[in-house]
């Protein structure tokens, strides 16, 4: 680094290159100050912790902490490709982000698209606030109503049963749960997700639509050749992002619908990480599974924005 | 070096000013002792006296000092009016009793085992912490010392506890309890001080359905298929048995398993070995039963998600018939809710089911005097370690023992004929609280903590004569099981981490596949491929380090 800056310096740049800070800083510094939290966050949240990753490779115990506890190499990966509970932690996660990613991930864009064609004002706002509503509810209290309502006396249950169906206790039932767990989050999330495709749709040229309308194009045809093209960069950079996000499903939600019948399709590597980690306290073997996780979402999010620069000129970098 | 010469002159100064106290101070305790002291009998005083004088005359309450934080798992009959265990009269009592300011910390409830987590990752510990050592610290107690949580108590207990020291020379049975292996005291105990307070979680079913229906109290498991059928067909019950399945202390006190001689998860065989009940034929006779009954609608079809309120809803609306729990906080509450509505409504505690008529269970839910839950250790933050050590002693002395029990007299109790009658306050209470509630707020007797709990509590507590015949339905009476309970074993700090590994896969496994069994999911043709799942699991290696622990245990 030293040696850098003296040869910085001795080609006469380092005194322009201050310079160039310096305007840049007179210019912008209310944006700097404004970034200043956010880069705080990410460095404290996000990157601070990365250090304590290293105890993946530890057997690590508090009080002896980072420099004092033992080295133990892979031990801990080994003994997490070697768990019996493996492959159907690691079925269960890449499962449920799969269905997740095709039931969740297009539902906000066609309610998006639904929205769109409504012209009037009020109808539009107040469906629109409906569908957020469930965003801002905790997540305790969503899972506490699935749960009551998924009891064999519960409200899915009459319903099933005004239909013809028979009365059954849907989280008792391991090949239900999926379902349950997947249209629960559309129902939640939906509303919100929209939000983003909304502000794209609104910066689609009216004049592609009219020139459509001359054309002949029928809305679903309009739909389909001005519309959808027309907010693509949205939805694939909403895209990779989902899938950089593919494995990292959270722990709440799942420990909250869970129980010991539903194990088999439920128990994901967040819960079991979860489990080990803060309720037996096996520090070093829950960070080594959630770096594990860490480091394939990290491919996967290089994987699927090389991909998308290469099909679409659309990537992240 | 600074910190010790502080210490030593903090030392020198509670030495001169004990002295000062003892004076004017000790006078006054020993007039409002003399009641408690009469009933436990002279010998006990005169013994204390010689401990606190080799004490160098210590005496109640301490002088102001800084304050101990003292963490401290939540109770619902606690919380239902106290933000904090602070507010209530018992712990301001305590403060003025011992002098010492305590700062309670408590984890929201159902939280305590992330949250203790999470403080001992931190690393920065309250001075004293309340916690099942050795069920609930991986890797036991031992572990929990050269972990560094908490600090081995011999020599505190020698110099700063007369009355825990007293009563542990006197209890050598559970002396050897509340040790490790290796001899180390770990805590300050939570004993359930006579046999009548061990039976506390029972079978419980609907009396005033039974008489109509003209039918006894069902003491086999076939009498029960026959009463929970007649439950369902005759009186509408659509989930005649049910119980907060999602608590594992419910779970691993399951009647209907005991009822084939089995246990849920490790117990004591009759040779005197540690078995596994999880993989026995009794158990796989169990869930045959289970499926059975289960398929003909005689247990909760919701069972899996059960908690306490959906339970307390259905046993009290007569959507169900039967349910599993503790004589106080459910019989009692579920009695007085229901005969509100309906008068006739009545419980009535059955027994440990056995297989034939007649025959005593071999198998049963028993505690044992210490289980290891709620006991208070100092950690190894504490800087006034005597301070600590005084104040949690207090409990085990003769003073503390009634206070922790029945509170302060003549505002929670009074004494009649030398025997502790709670007041009205407690028993009928003006604001109208349930007699749990109106008990948490002035002892910790009715629920736990780190003192010797009295029996006369409990007599008084069930105010119901349902709940009063409890202690003998489901007592030693019932079932042999205090032959086959697990005592307070813990494996080596090496061995704890490859034990909890194994444990851990086949717990889990073990729920899923009992429940699977029950629904049907799983046929029970599939029991011999369980079993050597469980096997493959490392069952035998398991067994192994609970049968050395067990040793061990035999021997300290």
């Amino acid at each position: 680094m030293k040696e850098f800056k003296k040869k910085v310096r001795t080609d006469g740049g380092m005194k322009e290159f201050r310079k160039k800070v310096r305007t840049d800083w007179m210019r912008n510094r209310s944006l700097y100050i404004l970034v200043l939290p956010v880069v705080i966050f990410y460095i404290l949240f996000n990157y601070k912790p990365i250090y304590g990753a290293i105890i993946a490779f530890q057997d690590y115990t508090p009080r002896l902490g980072i420099s004092g506890s033992e080295w133990v190499g892979l031990a801990n990966f080994k003994r997490f490709f070697s768990d019996i509970y493996f492959g159907r932690l690691m079925r269960n996660t890449l499962l449920l982000s799969v269905y997740d990613i095709i039931f969740g991930f297009p539902a906000p864009i066609i309610l998006a698209l639904l929205l769109n064609e409504i012209h009037n004002r009020f109808f539009k706002n107040v469906t629109q606030t409906i569908t957020y509503l469930p965003h801002f509810i905790s997540m305790i209290v969503v899972c506490g109503m699935l749960t009551d309502f998924s009891l064999s006396t519960g409200l899915f249950n009459d319903i099933i049963v005004f239909f013809g169906g028979e009365r059954h206790p849907l989280l008792q039932d391991p090949s239900l749960y999926r379902m349950i767990y997947i249209l629960s989050d559309i129902w939640q999330q939906v509303g919100w997700g929209t939000i983003i495709y909304l502000s794209a749709l609104s910066s689609v040229d009216s004049q592609l639509y009219e020139a459509a309308q001359i054309d002949g194009a029928n809305k679903w045809k309009q739909t389909l050749n001005v519309t959808l093209p027309g907010i693509a960069p949205t939805i694939i950079t909403m895209f990779i992002l989902k899938i950089g996000k593919l494995m990292s499903m959270g722990y709440e939600k799942t420990i909250l619908l869970y129980n010991p019948s539903t194990y088999e399709t439920a128990d994901i590597i967040s819960s079991y990480v979860y489990r080990i980690g803060l309720l037996e306290q096996d520090w070093s073997y829950s960070t080594a599974i959630g770096l594990f996780n860490s480091v394939i979402n990290f491919v996967l999010l290089i994987v699927a924005n090389k991909l998308s620069k290469k099909y679409s000129e659309t990537s992240l970098w | 070096m600074k910190k010790q010469v502080k210490r030593g002159i903090a030392l020198a100064m509670t030495a001169v000013m004990t002295t000062g106290l003892a004076g004017c101070g000790g006078g006054e305790t020993a007039a409002t002792t003399t009641a408690a002291a009469e009933s436990k009998g002279a010998e006990s005083s005169a013994a204390s006296n010689t401990e606190t004088e080799a004490a160098a005359e210590f005496s109640y309450p301490m002088e102001a000092g800084e304050p101990l934080q003292y963490w401290v798992e939540t109770t619902t009959t606690v919380s239902a009016n106290y933000a904090n265990l602070g507010d209530t009269p018992f712990a301001k009592g305590l403060m003025e009793n011992t002098g010492v300011d305590i700062e309670f910390l408590q984890p929201p409830q159902g939280q305590q085992k992330e949250q203790f987590s999470l403080i001992i990752a931190d690393g920065d510990l309250p001075d004293i912490m309340e916690y099942n050592w050795v069920s609930d610290y991986p890797g036991g107690p031992e572990k929990a010392i050269r972990d560094g949580v908490i600090i081995p108590l011999n020599d505190v207990i020698d110099q700063y506890c007369p009355n825990l020291k007293k009563y542990l020379a006197e209890n050598p049975d559970i002396d050897r309890a509340v040790k490790t292996d290796d001899g180390n005291y770990y805590c300050f105990p939570f004993i359930r001080g006579d046999e009548s307070l061990l039976n506390t979680i029972g079978l419980m079913l609907r009396a005033d359905w039974l008489e109509e229906l003209n039918l006894e109290v069902p003491e086999t498991v076939d009498e029960w298929y026959t009463v929970l059928k007649a439950f369902k067909e005759e009186k509408g019950a659509t989930a005649p048995y049910t119980f907060e399945y999602t608590n594992n202390q419910y779970l691993g006190a399951n009647p209907f398993v005991a009822a084939f001689d089995t246990n849920y998860s490790f117990y004591i065989g009759s040779d005197d070995q540690v078995h596994f009940g999880a993989v026995d034929e009794g158990y796989k006779e169990y869930l045959e039963t289970m499926h059975q009954w289960y398929e003909e609608g005689l247990i909760d079809a919701d069972i899996a998600t059960m908690k306490n309120d959906q339970v307390s809803a259905k046993i009290t609306n007569g959507t169900a018939g039967a349910s599993l729990g503790q004589a106080g906080s459910r019989m009692g509450t579920w009695l007085a809710a229901a005969q509100q509505t309906n008068p006739d409504y009545d419980l009535v505690a059955a027994p440990q089911p056995s297989r034939e008529k007649g025959q005593k269970a071999e198998f049963g839910h028993v505690e044992v005097a210490y289980s290891g839950r709620s006991s208070a250790a100092i950690t190894t933050s504490c800087e006034d370690v005597e301070r600590a050590a005084r104040l949690l002693d207090w409990a085990y002395s003769d003073e503390g023992h009634m206070y922790y029990n029945f509170g302060t007299e003549g505002v929670s109790y009074t004494m009649e004929d030398g025997e502790p009658i709670y007041t009205d306050e407690i028993l009928n209470n003006p604001e109208g609280l349930p007699v749990s509630q109106a008990m948490s707020a002035y002892i910790r007797g009715n629920y736990n903590g780190p003192f010797v709990q009295d029996e006369r509590y409990v007599v008084q507590y069930y105010t119901m004569d349902q709940q009063k015949k409890t202690p003998e339905v489901w007592g030693a009476g019932s079932s042999n099981g205090a032959a086959h309970v697990m005592p307070p074993i813990t494996p080596t700090s090496d061995e704890s981490k490859e034990f909890s590994t194994i444990i851990n896969q086949i717990n889990t496994y073990r729920d899923e596949m009992t429940l699977k069994f029950i629904f049907g999911d799983a046929d029970i043709s599939e029991f011999d491929e369980y079993v050597s799942n469980i096997e493959q699991m490392g069952l035998e290696r398991a067994l192994e380090i609970q049968n050395a622990a067990y040793e061990r245990y035999k021997t300290r």
